[in-house]
């Protein structure tokens, strides 16, 4: 993949891991049981409530196929700029 | 820092924009390693912030001969009314009890504010009326977001997590303003956490637009939804926003408004409820160029308390820039090139022609819902298309307007790689700074997150891998905005805050023209610009230089009793909710 690639290209990548529902939200669980956040307190199916497990799952399986891969894809060279949590304020840093 | 004569800091002959390294800085850094990610206190028992300064370190000096014609002290702007202060012309008791009197009678239609303080501001009012002081907000009343701590009183993010949570101290923002001579008139409400437009936790609408304080489907803008209300009906003359995903410049411009998000830490975020570390940006929002000038002027500076406002270039005179070059000169103070990007001017295809086709000649229960649906689609579409062309000819006549001004005007290309590095998926990149931020409340009892849960539980699933990569892809991305497009430019229209908002650039919003929906329900239109860091005092110049010879920022909502009122039915009192699905496709 090369850098600057649009998301329509990265299609066939983004499912390169075959994963079916069942399998993600098994991964979605067991990520979160380790972190100790329980989900189970949410009604199962509830169009009525703020939030449901049906629909935070389905929320994270598009996230996870979407995003992680997206970012994973995206190549950079091992010089290339370190992490930057601040961007704006680097500018600074070559200021006279 | 140096006075003129009249005891103000000297103006800079240039903009500070100008002294930015615009290429080189990159090559110099490579051998530092990433800015501190250093938070704000911990929530709920943060340390106590070293606010510092006192109100004679931040008193701007006020523009002379004011703009004062309103009868009502509500009507003012922000430094009409300080200016009448201080010159006695006017109280602050009676500005603060005209703004409490349109709270009392027009904020059940608004529901701009969590908190109203009516008590406690008209005992500061008549303090700071007998008061001295030359201080530069002295006796005004502001509006402050639910997310900024104010002691003593609730600070709640609209969150189930702070219902019950009251700081001892203040935002060091907040304390900048109070010092200056600010009143607190009350907590505006806002998105939950700052996620999306002002709703309950649980998803209910609540702030509604000024401009159709009766029409659901009109956005106030989100998250600072009540902060924009307030300032557009004036229930007070400005208000304090915060902004991570355009949640300044979005209810700026959904309100007629002037926003202006400024660059990452030129406004301290301590004692402000963080939702993103890195992109979390406090701002005004206001009703003119000058005001907004005035409120950062106030706000802006190093507080030692966050680290990421130490170590910048000084804060200049934002209100001297946005003063004419010379008394009755209209053009620009400074030479200002602004780059026009491809889609700036370009609208949608018109939408399909309306009418039945013969898939709506569905039967049955199911069938006529489906035909609803299609209308409604249809109408949306419609809808939207004639929005943007009236959003297109309102951005040519202000493009047209600055040439007159001076400007010049220049296509700019978008970047290379633009349409990946400012896509949804690395924008995402930012939601495992929230998920860690409330991860003890998460593991708690994740139904305190409402309808915005599903960001901070996928902010859980990004692995660390890809989140340092994003981190990296991000200075590509500021890379490709200083070298690409600022290069041939010093201010860009912009037509969605994401990408400058993830370098932590600035912004500013302002009113350009109407969308006439009805004669009796205009509609605000607004454009966007960004520049380079620490630009905001040319951003400033800019809008204050087009409002000089437009009147949009004039413009005032009638009150609630001017629109048509729904009808008391069920389907006309009630609150449309937000779904969970809604909050994930227009979430800060």
């Amino acid at each position: 993949m090369k850098r600057g690639t649009t998301g329509s290209e990265r299609t066939d990548l983004q499912d390169a891991g075959g994963l079916t529902d069942e399998q993600l939200d098994a991964y979605i669980l067991a990520r979160l049981s380790m972190l100790g956040v329980d989900l189970s307190v949410l009604p199962e199916e509830d169009a009525a409530a703020p939030a449901d497990q049906t629909r935070i799952l389905a929320s994270a399986r598009r996230f996870l196929r979407s995003t992680p891969p997206a970012i994973a894809d995206f190549e950079l060279d091992a010089l290339g700029p370190p992490p930057m949590l601040y961007p704006s304020e680097s500018t600074t840093w070559g200021r006279e | 820092m140096s006075r003129d004569p009249a005891g103000r800091p000297e103006a800079a002959p240039e903009p500070l924009d100008t002294r930015v390294d615009r290429r080189g800085f990159l090559e110099r850094m490579t051998a530092l390693t990433a800015a501190a990610a250093v938070a704000p206190g911990s929530l709920g028992a943060p340390a106590r912030a070293a606010t510092g300064r006192t109100a004679d370190a931040v008193v701007p000096t006020l523009p002379a001969s004011p703009r004062a014609q309103a009868t009502d002290p509500a009507e003012l702007t922000l430094v009409e009314a300080a200016y009448l202060i201080r010159t006695g012309e006017l109280s602050p008791l009676e500005l603060v009890t005209a703004c409490l009197d349109r709270i009392e009678r027009w904020d059940g239609d608004y529901l701009a504010f969590n908190t109203v303080l009516p008590e406690r501001a008209l005992d500061e009012a008549r303090r700071l009326g007998r008061s001295r002081e030359r201080s530069a907000l002295r006796g005004v009343p502001l509006a402050i977001k639910d997310n900024y701590y104010t002691a003593g009183v609730p600070t709640t993010a609209n969150s189930h997590i702070f219902r019950d949570f009251v700081p001892d101290f203040d935002a060091t923002a907040w304390a900048r303003l109070r010092a200056a001579g600010a009143i607190l008139i009350g907590k505006t409400q806002m998105g939950p956490l700052a996620t999306t437009a002002a709703t309950t936790p649980d998803g209910e609408r609540t702030t509604v637009n000024a401009w159709a304080p009766f029409d659901a489907s009109v956005s106030p803008g989100g998250s600072s939804s009540g902060s924009a209300t307030a300032v557009a009906a004036r229930l007070a003359p400005s208000s304090t926003g915060t902004q991570t995903g355009g949640s300044i410049t979005a209810p700026s411009i959904s309100q007629g408004l002037t926003g202006i998000k400024p660059t990452m830490g030129r406004v301290s975020l301590h004692g402000i409820v963080p939702l993103t570390y890195t992109r979390d940006h406090p701002g005004p929002l206001a009703r003119d160029a000058r005001d907004a000038a005035l409120m950062l002027q106030v706000m802006a500076g190093p507080d030692p308390a966050d680290p990421r406002s130490l170590g910048l270039p000084p804060v200049p005179d934002f209100v001297r820039a946005t003063e004419p070059r010379a008394p009755g000169d209209p053009r620009l103070r400074w030479r200002t090139t602004i780059g026009v990007l491809p889609d700036y001017l370009k609208g949608p295809d018109p939408a399909p022609a309306g009418g039945p086709g013969d898939d709506d000649e569905a039967v049955g229960e199911e069938g006529q819902d489906q035909v609803r649906r299609r209308a409604e689609a249809r109408e949306g579409a419609r809808a939207a298309f004639e929005r943007s062309q009236a959003e297109i000819a309102a951005r040519r006549a202000m493009l047209s307007v600055f040439e007159d001004l001076g400007a010049r005007v220049v296509d700019v290309e978008l970047p290379r790689g633009w349409e990946t590095l400012t896509s949804s998926d690395f924008n995402n990149v930012r939601l495992p700074e929230r998920s860690e931020i409330f991860l003890e409340h998460l593991r708690d009892d994740v139904r305190n997150f409402g309808v915005s849960l599903s960001a901070w539980i996928n902010g859980l699933l990004l692995p660390a891998t890809e989140y340092v990569r994003g981190s990296r892809a991000r200075l590509i991305l500021l890379r490709a905005i200083l070298d690409d497009m600022l290069a041939r430019c010093d201010v860009v229209a912009q037509t969605t805050p994401f990408p400058f908002d993830m370098v932590g650039l600035p912004l500013i919003a302002f009113p350009i023209g109407f969308e006439s929906v009805s004669a009796a329900s205009p509609r605000p239109i607004g454009a966007m610009l960004g520049g380079l860091p620490y630009a905001e005092d040319r951003l400033l110049s800019v809008a204050a230089a087009y409002q000089r010879v437009t009147d949009w920022h004039r413009r005032r909502p009638a009150d609630p009793d001017g629109f048509v009122r729904p009808s008391s039915g069920p389907e006309g009192s009630g609150r449309s909710r937000l779904d969970l699905f809604d909050v994930m496709e227009v979430g800060e």
